[in-house]
C-alpha cells in the first residue's frame, strides 16, 4: 500500500553532465521517472508524498553515476540554471 | 598625458549628465570576419573623460548606491539571458564578497558582434564598469574574458588597461583571459571551468557562481553590455540606461551593430538601416534573439518596439530578442532550410556532454535537413514535435533548450511552407542560406 501521507516537498534533479543513460533509476522509481528516447531519466518535477520520497531515495542511491540528487523544494529566488550570460543562447 | 581627473565622491550626486549613448554610431562587421576590428577609431582614455567624465568609487556606500541604482534601473543581463542583475550581486554579497568579478566578452553567437563593437570602440567604459562591480563586491579579482582569437579586441582591451595603468587610475587590477573559439565558450557556467583551469565546457552547477564560483568564492560573471551599463549607472542613476539596448542586425552577410531608441518598431530599424523601403520586398520572416531564438511572422512584429533595458515587456515589444540579435529572412529564403543549418550548427557545438543533447540535438537538425529537402514525410513532424520535448531543457547548458526553441518556431512560422516542402517541393533550392555559419573545430 503506497504511503500517501504528506511529506515536506522535495523535487529529483539529474546531473546531466554525469548521467551515461544506465537507467537504474526509472527501475527504482517508476512512477517518478521515465526514460527518454534514448534511455535518459524524465524526472517527476514536485514530490510531496513519502512513498514518493522513499522510491526517490532509493533511486538517487541504486544510481552508478551518481548523477541523480534530491533535494528540498525551497522555492529558491534563482536556482543556477538557465543563466547562460554571453554567447549561449 | 595625464588626463585630469574629477573628484570622484563630491561630484557624484551633482552629476546628471543626459542620457548617453553608448556607441552613438553603426559599427559594420563582416559576418565571416567578425572578431576583424571595424568601424571608427577606438576612444582613448581622453575622448572617455571627455565624453562620461570620471568614474565614481563604488566603495563603501558608494558601493550600496551603485547597487540600488542597479535596483531602480532593473538593470537585466544582456548576455541574452536577461537575468536581473541585481539579484546576482545580491547574491554575491550575502555569499560573503571578497570573490571574483568576471567581464564575459566571449561573444559565441555567430549573428552578435555587440560585444566585440562595444569593447573595440568603448573599451574604457567597460573597465569602468568592471572596476565598479569589483569595488562594490569586494571582488579579490577582475577578469575580462575573451575568444582566444578576438585578437583585435584584445588589442583595444590591452591598449586601454596601459591608458589606465599610466593614468594612475584607482582600480583593482584586471587580467585579461581567454579561451577557445567555440559556441559554448562565453557560457557563464564553461567560463568558470576555464577559469578554474579545466576546458571551456558547461558544467552542472548545484549552486549559483554568484553563492560559490571560482576557488569557491561568490563569483559574478557579467556580460561586457552589462558591465558598461553599470559604468553609466555609476555616473548617472536610472536615467543613465534610457538608450535602449545594442542590437546587432545580420543580414547580407553583414553584421550591424546599433543602439535604436527603445520606443523604435522592428520594422522602423531596418527601415533606417537601409534593409527596408520602396524597392525592397519586406522580409519572409524574422530570426529574434540568436541561434537559439525565435522565428518571427514578419508582420506580427513589424510595429512591435523593441524591448526595454530593464527586461519588462511592454505589450507593444517584440518577444526577447536574447543577447539582441535580429536577422531577417530575405523575401526569397526559405526558413527551413536556414533552420536547419542554424540546427547543425548547433548540434555540431554541442558540448558533447549531456545525452539528451548529443542524441537529441543531432536528432532535430537531421530530421529539420530531410524537410528542407522536401525528403520527410508527416510521421516526421510528428516525430520532431516529440523531440522538441525530450531537448528542451535537457542539458547542463542551454544549448538544447535554445535549439528546440529555433525548432519549435519554424514549425509554426512556416507551416505553409513546411506543407510544401512535404509534397516535395522545396521553396528554393536549399543551397546558398543566409545566416552565417561558422566553422566548428573540434
Amino acid at each position: 500500500m503506497r504511503d500517501s501521507r504528506p511529506a515536506a516537498p522535495a523535487r529529483l534533479r539529474v546531473d546531466p553532465v554525469a548521467c551515461d543513460g544506465v537507467g537504474m533509476c526509472a527501475h527504482l522509481a517508476p512512477g517518478l521517472i521515465v526514460l527518454d528516447t534514448w534511455g535518459y531519466p524524465i524526472v517527476a518535477s514536485a514530490l510531496s508524498r513519502r512513498a514518493d520520497i522513499r522510491a526517490a531515495r532509493a533511486a538517487v542511491a541504486g544510481c552508478p553515476r551518481r548523477a541523480l540528487l534530491l533535494e528540498a523544494d525551497r522555492q529558491p529566488s534563482w536556482n543556477g540554471t538557465g543563466d547562460p550570460d554571453g554567447g549561449s543562447d | 598625458m595625464r588626463p585630469e581627473l574629477r573628484p570622484a565622491t563630491a561630484d557624484r550626486q551633482a552629476y546628471r549628465p543626459a542620457p548617453v549613448p553608448l556607441l552613438g554610431c553603426l559599427v559594420r562587421y563582416r559576418a565571416a570576419d567578425r572578431r576583424r576590428l571595424a568601424g571608427p577609431r577606438p576612444e582613448d582614455l581622453v575622448d572617455h573623460l571627455d565624453r562620461y567624465g570620471a568614474r565614481p568609487s563604488a566603495r563603501g556606500w558608494d558601493g550600496a548606491d551603485l547597487i540600488a541604482a542597479l535596483d531602480a534601473a532593473a538593470l537585466t543581463g544582456r548576455g541574452g539571458a536577461h537575468f536581473p542583475a541585481v539579484a546576482k550581486w545580491r547574491a554575491v554579497l550575502a555569499a560573503g564578497g571578497s570573490g571574483y568579478v568576471v567581464a564575459n566578452a566571449a561573444e559565441g553567437e555567430p549573428a552578435s558582434a555587440k560585444d566585440a563593437a562595444l569593447l573595440q570602440h568603448r573599451p574604457h567604459l567597460v573597465l569602468d564598469g568592471l572596476a565598479a562591480a569589483a569595488e562594490a563586491l569586494g571582488a579579490a579579482g577582475s577578469v575580462l574574458w575573451l575568444h582566444d582569437n578576438a585578437r583585435d579586441t584584445r588589442m583595444a582591451v590591452d591598449r586601454a588597461l596601459n591608458e589606465r595603468r599610466a593614468a594612475s587610475l584607482a582600480e583593482p587590477p584586471v587580467r585579461v583571459l581567454s579561451g577557445p573559439e567555440h559556441y559554448l565558450t562565453g557560457e557563464s557556467s564553461a567560463v568558470l571551468n576555464a577559469l578554474a583551469g579545466g576546458p571551456a565546457l558547461p558544467a552542472f552547477r548545484l549552486v549559483p557562481a554568484a553563492r560559490a564560483g571560482l576557488a569557491g568564492r561568490p563569483t559574478l560573471v557579467q556580460n561586457v553590455e552589462t558591465m558598461a551599463r553599470v559604468a553609466l549607472l555609476a555616473r548617472g542613476g536610472a536615467e543613465a540606461v534610457v538608450p535602449g539596448p545594442l542590437v546587432t542586425v545580420a543580414a547580407g552577410g553583414v553584421l550591424t551593430v546599433c543602439e535604436p531608441p527603445p520606443n523604435v518598431t522592428l520594422g522602423g530599424l531596418l527601415w533606417r538601416l537601409g534593409l527596408l523601403g520602396p524597392g525592397l520586398r519586406p522580409p519572409r520572416a524574422i530570426l529574434l534573439g540568436g541561434y537559439g531564438g525565435a522565428w518571427a511572422d514578419w508582420l506580427s512584429v513589424a510595429d512591435r518596439t523593441l524591448g526595454r533595458l530593464d527586461g519588462r515587456r511592454p505589450s507593444d515589444s517584440v518577444p526577447s530578442l536574447g543577447a539582441g540579435v535580429v536577422a531577417p529572412l530575405p523575401s526569397d529564403g526559405c526558413g527551413l532550410a536556414e533552420t536547419a543549418a542554424v540546427l547543425g550548427y548547433l548540434a555540431r557545438s554541442s558540448a558533447r556532454q549531456c545525452g539528451p543533447c548529443v542524441f537529441g540535438t543531432r536528432d532535430l537538425a537531421d530530421t529539420v535537413a530531410r524537410l528542407a529537402a522536401g525528403r520527410a514525410r508527416r510521421a516526421d513532424v510528428r516525430r520532431l514535435h516529440r523531440l522538441i520535448g525530450e531537448v528542451d531543457g535537457r542539458g547542463a547548458c542551454a544549448l538544447p533548450d535554445g535549439a528546440a526553441r529555433l525548432a519549435r518556431t519554424a514549425l509554426s512560422v512556416f507551416h505553409h511552407d513546411l506543407d510544401q516542402h512535404l509534397r516535395g517541393r522545396r521553396c528554393h533550392d536549399g543551397t546558398g542560406t543566409v545566416l552565417p555559419i561558422p566553422v566548428v573545430t573540434a
